[in-house]
């Protein structure tokens, strides 16, 4: 059977590379998955519009299961916001203590139990400007985000130094470890799911590996892949391939052909991606991607709903149509004798 | 307790909306349930907003099939080019977008912008996967079991939910009002006065249930008190008597009295009680206009309602009682000892004091007529409480996340596995979360 593409979302003109992703926002698209968690909003609330203090103590999830804490312990003005992430242990390996404390610094304090990484602001010491404000509570909403970009701004700089190293040599004559490029860092975000990131002398790749639960979601992703990439100008990433990429050769815990209902998806990602005026865009929607690709699944099926919705109405409006009318009906004259009428 | 993910609280009501998580004390958003949808961009005579372009007959027949209608016409972003909540309501105030409110009194009306909205919130403004999640709903009293299942069909099979619970908005509030000190049994006996917007609802719910036939509703509610409001400063000639200075000086200033007639001689006494509220309006500029005997009138519509409305005249008390007395005789007296405010007109100072002397006098007179009529015969005296809380502002959200945080919750929902299993008619029936035998 074939499926024609279920949804408009389906035909985008998108390379499902970041920069696209991007260009999705102009319709207002990829902005409906701004890293801005919830608990932004109380945080607005309270030092922005610098609303009297009060206790706190909320819990709020985000994608993936991150889990952030928001809580007064030990005064009303001083509000302690932890994280708790899945992968932390391995963020930290590839480098996320150091990126939260450039991002974070003099707020940093020891974690909260129970959760990774936690900061305190004392509303008693706030910037005095309001956009300085502004700035201050979008960093801190940002806490999931800049915690998940550490591999990409590694990958990122290590492809700087293996581009720099490449540049010295001809294709011909460049030594094993530059063609290969570094080594796969693995991030296994969510239960069943990981990315892998692995930055070579003329790219990064980004590989996501997804498990549907779900036989029609696999369908409507595997078509919303397929089409992206029919209109992709350049598009590098293999749509749901059945076996694991060449990339993955050797990493522990990828699961192989066959083994169970595991597929990935590779992005590469350019040099012209990977310029510093680009990076921060890019790791904000590739983090994103997860949530993104869902998102348009469901859409497509509510769209779908819709439509079935509607032509199920459609049906009923014909089927009344084609009700016979009550051809013979009994009727009473005055005297009360019955008789029936012909139509 | 991070191994598991919250639950997620949805209490979508005719107005506003309240999302959350299980276990916080408020919700994380709480917005109009509103949506804003491109009005018919490019197809002629949709006037039905986002739905493919109504023809009259099925494409199928009108011969031109696949026009404008269906996929062919629809190569762009139409169906994700919308906006929910306070968004909606400023997009609609633009040009190329309608308003609509999926919800109309308190039942969803809409399914297909209602799954819009949905998606939305969860994905926008919750940013929660749902399938990592359980959801918990809320629904009014006396929903009809073919909107649960087309709720049900919509969490399941849209957004793939990991569980789901429906919960009776009442229900909720009973739960609600367990964090009053005064609340000693957790019993889900009560009759719930939940009050919002539009209408005001007295609903009786006896160990769980609501008991649906005693169920009435008042047409007076905030909107209500907002227009008398208006009214009275119309009246003074006030110099600003916009609905929304109206609204302020309702929300800040006003409060129940126990009796006008001696509240009225009261403020001739003391001219302090006679206060100014400022306005500013959005060019600076800012007007002083006077509060006065708005302060006590306004909420005094519940319980005389004479004084604004002529077509309905019962006092709430009066309403509250005449519930109570349909209802079975056995849960009477559960009833009438855990009256709980839910909504925010009820919100009032001494608006729960008031309601229980007034409710307590009918009482005891109906008590006093049955002795003396009974010739000597003495009552044991009929216990009437109201109990007013701090989160009677979203009740029953608040109810939803109380009940949601226990370690039971999970329990008590259908799952995505059991929905797969039976389908959409499994969520019929419910087991009562919070009821006897759960902690």
């Amino acid at each position: 059977m074939t499926i024609a593409p279920p949804s408009p979302t389906l035909s985008f003109h998108s390379s499902l590379q970041p920069h696209c992703l991007a260009r999705h926002a102009s319709v207002g698209l990829s902005e409906r998955l701004d890293p801005i968690p919830p608990y932004g909003a109380v945080l607005w609330l309270t030092v922005a519009r610098s609303a009297p203090p009060a206790s706190i103590d909320q819990v709020v999830s985000d994608f993936d299961g991150v889990t952030f804490h928001l809580s007064t312990p030990e005064s009303k003005s001083k509000i302690l916001i932890s994280i708790n992430v899945k992968c932390f242990k391995e963020l930290v390996q590839y480098g996320a203590q150091e990126v939260l404390e450039r991002e974070y610094g003099p707020y940093i304090v020891s974690p909260e139990p129970g959760y990774d990484f936690s900061v305190q602001i004392d509303l008693e010491n706030l910037p005095a400007e309001q956009e300085a404000r502004e700035e201050m509570i979008m960093k801190l909403a940002l806490l999931k985000r800049n915690a998940m970009a550490a591999p990409f701004e590694r990958a990122f700089d290590e492809f700087a130094k293996l581009a720099e190293e490449a540049s010295r040599y001809t294709s011909e004559s460049a030594p094993q470890g530059i063609k290969e490029g570094g080594d796969v860092m693995s991030i296994h975000y969510r239960e069943e799911e990981a990315i892998y990131i692995k930055a070579s002398f003329d790219r990064v790749t980004v590989i996501f590996s997804t498990v549907f639960r779900e036989e029609t979601d696999r369908i409507f992703g595997k078509v919303f892949l397929q089409t992206s990439c029919r209109d992709a100008t350049e598009c590098a990433s293999g749509a749901l391939p059945q076996h694991s990429p060449l990339e993955l050769e050797g990493v522990p815990g990828v699961k192989h052909a066959g083994e169970g209902e595991m597929s990935y998806v590779t992005f590469v990602l350019f040099p012209r991606h990977l310029t510093p005026q680009r990076r921060y865009d890019s790791i904000s929607h590739i983090q994103t991607f997860r949530d993104y690709f869902h998102y348009h699944i469901k859409a497509s099926k509510a769209y779908i709903h819709t439509r079935m919705r509607k032509r199920t109405a459609d049906f009923l409006q014909v089927l009344n149509r084609a009700r016979p009318e009550n051809e013979e009906r009994e009727r009473k004259t005055a005297s009360g004798r019955t008789f029936r009428v012909q139509s | 307790m991070a191994s598991q993910t919250p639950a997620v609280v949805m209490d979508n009501g005719t107005g506003y909306s309240k999302l959350g998580f299980a276990g916080n004390d408020s919700p994380s958003f709480v917005f109009p349930t509103a949506i804003a949808t491109k009005a018919g961009a490019g197809s002629a005579g949709s006037s039905t907003g986002s739905r493919p372009a109504v023809s009259n007959k099925p494409s199928f027949l009108s011969g031109n099939a696949g026009a404008s209608s269906h996929l062919s016409g629809k190569r762009g972003t139409e169906d994700l080019d919308f906006f929910i909540g306070d968004e909606a309501l400023a997009a609609g105030n633009g040009p190329g977008y309608g308003v609509n409110y999926p919800i109309r009194h308190g039942q969803i009306e809409n399914w297909d912008y209602m799954e819009r909205f949905w998606s939305n919130s969860i994905f926008k403004y919750l940013r929660v996967e749902p399938e990592d999640h359980y959801f918990l709903l809320t629904e009014p009293p006396l929903n009809p079991p073919e909107n649960r299942e087309n709720t049900a069909e919509i969490m399941f099979e849209s957004f793939n939910c990991a569980g789901l619970y429906i919960a009776v908005q009442a229900v909720l509030a009973l739960a609600a009002s367990w964090t009053s000190s005064k609340v000693t049994d957790r019993s889900l006996t009560g009759t719930v006065i939940d009050s919002g917007d539009g209408v005001t609802h007295v609903i009786p719910v006896a160990e769980g249930y609501v008991i649906g036939s005693s169920i009435k509703s008042i047409p007076i509610a905030g909107r209500d008190i907002t227009y008398f409001v208006q009214s009275l400063l119309r009246d003074r000639g006030e110099p600003d008597s916009s609905l929304k200075t109206a609204e302020k000086v309702k929300e800040e200033y006003c409060y129940v009295s126990p009796d006008i007639v001696k509240e009225f001689a009261r403020y001739d006494r003391e001219p302090d009680r006679l206060l100014k509220h400022t306005v500013t309006s959005p060019n600076g500029r800012s007007i002083q206009i006077d509060v006065g005997y708005e302060r006590f009138l306004a909420p005094e519509i519940f319980f005389n309602p004479e004084i604004y409305s002529s077509d309905f005249l019962t006092p709430l008390p009066n309403v509250v009682d005449g519930v109570i007395q349909s209802s079975p005789i056995d849960v009477r007296r559960g009833l009438y000892k855990n009256i709980v405010l839910s909504g925010g007109s009820t919100l009032y100072k001494d608006f729960g004091r008031r309601l229980q002397r007034d409710i307590r006098h009918l009482v005891d007179a109906r008590i006093r007529a049955s002795e003396a009529r009974s010739g000597g015969a003495r009552s044991g005296g009929l216990d009437v409480a109201v109990v007013t809380h701090k989160r009677q502002r979203h009740g029953p959200w608040f109810g939803g996340s109380l009940l949601g945080q226990t370690p039971e919750f999970r329990s008590y929902c259908h799952t995505k596995a059991e929905y797969d299993e039976i389908g959409p008619s499994i969520v019929r029936r419910f087991a009562l979360l919070g009821g006897p035998g759960s902690s």
